[in-house]
């Protein structure tokens, strides 16, 4: 049977949708290998040549260093924080609990360039502005929520016999976390560090704020890198910058599915 | 192991309430449960079986009254340090751990010698016969072996009380009853105190020692099961446990078992009145009659199928009688 108008005006407006959300950001992928010399889409010709200077360049490669050592450290703090939030919200499971998770996840609406000044106020006098320590904790702040919203989904469908179980045969609250809680909501933990791994990574408006010439984090050269010049490096600088997030994104999907396959949810 | 949970395991709850709000779970109980005795608790949905279960375990606080395990009172002890071994309502096995490593988690937890649990879930699997399953998932096995990895658990490490919530809820007819005579030899083995909640009548029989009924969170009679089923004190008592009619007489309320009922065609001595069938039931080993009396209304009848030959027909004439034993004042 042929689809209907509505249903192909439908269809039409999905694709239409979909390249409207996904387009801009691959569209750094054709710039990054333009010949010449400034930001241009190639035409018949490609090159890898800014990606020669990207990987030559100590600057540029410092950044990545960077990144990557403040992304992993901040995912790390804010999902151990998470974490452990999560799970005392859950045990309490009152009220008052609900509020304060409706407290811990306001970062997520505060809009950046509010929690942007907050740091900047806060770290001026804490001497912490343009250090690693600094960066890590910001970032840890804005990571924590996303691992609290992961894990609480995953102790949503936790059994709390499971721990009844657990104390029963004599294990002491810190066992029964070590040894039944977080094996059974570690797929909420890992995908909750792998958001706040992608948040770090990408995150500009408070590192902006908080950094001055030491802390150069691969979004902040770009960002440079496009103000000052109009360098296709930056577009290569982009497109390793997508590749990591989306390699980041693939382990997610490939977790769930994991999870899903290793415990099926009765019903 | 019989050695080590014999020594202990007698219980005494007094008092005992758990309210919500204004609902009383359980509203004033009192019980003296012997070391080594096979105790069921048998009640209704919602007659507060679990939440009495819950409290001897140490997951909830009780409102009033103490619970003394041989003497001392264990109310303020939490439930990781009480060592009641305990089979869930669902089993709650850990989901992401072999058969062995679940076995062995009470021992693992209490850091004894890597050698000392091999040996000890090794003699536990010889026990509920799970041999060939050690690395297995929980997921991976049937519900009727789930339940006895549950049971290997929760006496992985000899407890002196062993609490049991509908541990066979979740299986079919023919296995419950199976594996009824496994708990029963189980329990006899092990010489652990068993309490076990049910509101399967035929389950509470066949295995106590001794039967609690409860409705609405109290106590409505304890004793055997012949005990209960012979002379039941209450009305609750004669219909949860068993069927029962119920005779009025000399202004009181008497029970009348329905095995216990005479009937046959024409009349003899001892008649105690005449009928008409309404009609009959069969059942496989009993045939049911419903007789439409002239002094005690309408009455069921239990008889053998094999010794009733062919059936009465509804309508048809008959003779009731019984012994005077058979009936039982009831307290209402
Ligand atoms: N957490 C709770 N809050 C409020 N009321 C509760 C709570 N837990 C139990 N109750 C109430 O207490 C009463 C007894 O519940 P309980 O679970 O002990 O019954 P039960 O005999 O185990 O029933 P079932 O055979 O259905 O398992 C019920 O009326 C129930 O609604
Ligand atoms: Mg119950």
């Amino acid at each position: 049977m042929k689809p209907g108008f509505s249903t192909r005006f439908n269809r039409f407006a999905a694709w239409v949708l979909l390249m409207f959300l996904v387009l801009p950001a691959l569209v750094a992928i054709p710039v990054s290998l333009t010949p010449r010399r400034f930001l241009s889409m190639p035409q018949g010709e490609y090159s890898l040549r800014h990606f020669e200077t990207l990987f030559g360049s100590p600057a540029w490669m410092s950044s990545f260093a960077q990144s990557a050592v403040i992304a992993v450290s901040a995912a790390f703090l804010a999902t151990v924080l998470g974490t452990l939030c999560a799970i005392g919200l859950w045990r309490i499971a009152s009220r008052a609990a609900e509020a304060i998770r409706a407290l811990l996840l306001l970062p997520l609406v505060v809009p950046p360039i509010i929690s942007a000044m907050a740091f900047y106020r806060l770290f001026v006098p804490l001497g912490l502005m343009d250090s690693y320590a600094g960066m890590i904790l910001a970032h840890a702040v804005l990571g924590a929520p996303l691992v609290l919203i992961t894990v609480s989904a995953s102790l949503a469908g936790f059994d709390p016999k499971l721990e009844q179980a657990s104390r029963n045969l004599g294990a002491s609250t810190f066992t029964t976390m070590r040894r039944v809680i977080l094996p059974s909501i570690r797929p909420g933990v890992l995908a909750g560090a792998l958001f706040a791994f992608i948040t770090s990574w990408d995150e500009i408006v408070v590192t902006l704020f908080i950094t001055r010439f030491s802390i150069y984090t691969l979004p902040r050269r770009m960002w440079n890198g496009i103000r000052e010049n109009t360098d296709p490096t930056t577009a290569a600088a982009a497109v390793v910058l997508l590749a990591v997030t989306l390699v980041v994104f693939l382990i997610w999907v490939l977790l769930q599915r994991r999870a899903r396959a290793l415990n099926p949810q009765p019903e | 192991m019989s050695a080590d949970s014999a020594q202990s395991g007698g219980l005494a709850i007094t008092g005992l309430v758990k309210r919500y709000g204004t609902v009383e779970a359980v509203a004033g109980i009192d019980l003296e449960i012997q070391r080594g005795e096979f105790l069921t608790l048998l009640g209704p949905s919602g007659s507060g079986k679990t939440t009495l279960l819950m409290m001897i375990a140490g997951f909830q606080d009780a409102t009033a009254g103490d619970i003394l395990l041989d003497g001392r009172s264990i109310v303020a002890t939490p439930a990781e340090k009480r060592n009641f071994g305990m089979v869930f309502q669902g089993y709650a096995l850990f989901p992401h751990m072999s058969v062995r490593d679940n076995i062995g988690y009470a021992l693992s937890v209490r850091k004894r010698p890597r050698r000392e649990i091999a040996g000890r879930v090794e003699e536990m699997i010889d026990l509920v016969q799970l041999q060939g399953m050690e690395d297995r998932l929980p997921a991976q096995l049937s519900g009727g072996q789930q339940q006895r990895v549950a049971l290997a658990r929760a006496l992985a490490f000899a407890p002196p009380v062993l609490l049991l919530d509908e541990p066979l809820g979740a299986l079919d007819r023919k296995l419950r009853i199976e594996v009824q005579a496994q708990l029963k030899d189980l329990h006899e083995r092990v010489g652990t105190t068993f309490i076990y909640v049910t509101h399967d009548q035929e389950e509470a029989l066949s295995m106590s020692d001794r039967v609690v009924i409860m409705q609405s969170g109290r106590i409505e009679q304890v004793g055997t099961p012949q005990e209960l089923y012979s002379r039941p004190r209450t009305r609750f008592a004669a219909t949860f446990l068993g069927k029962s009619n119920f005779l009025h007489r000399d202004g009181r309320v008497w029970a009348l078992r329905p095995e216990k009922i005479d009937l046959h065609v024409g009349s003899s001595g001892d008649d105690r009145t005449t009928g008409k069938i309404l009609s009959q039931t069969y059942f496989g080993s009993v045939l049911n009659y419903r007789v439409e009396t002239t002094e005690f209304g309408v009455l069921e009848v239990d008889v053998d199928a094999w010794r009733g030959g062919a059936a009465l027909r509804p309508g048809t004439v008959v003779s009731i009688g019984w012994h005077d034993e058979a009936v039982v004042p009831l307290e209402d």
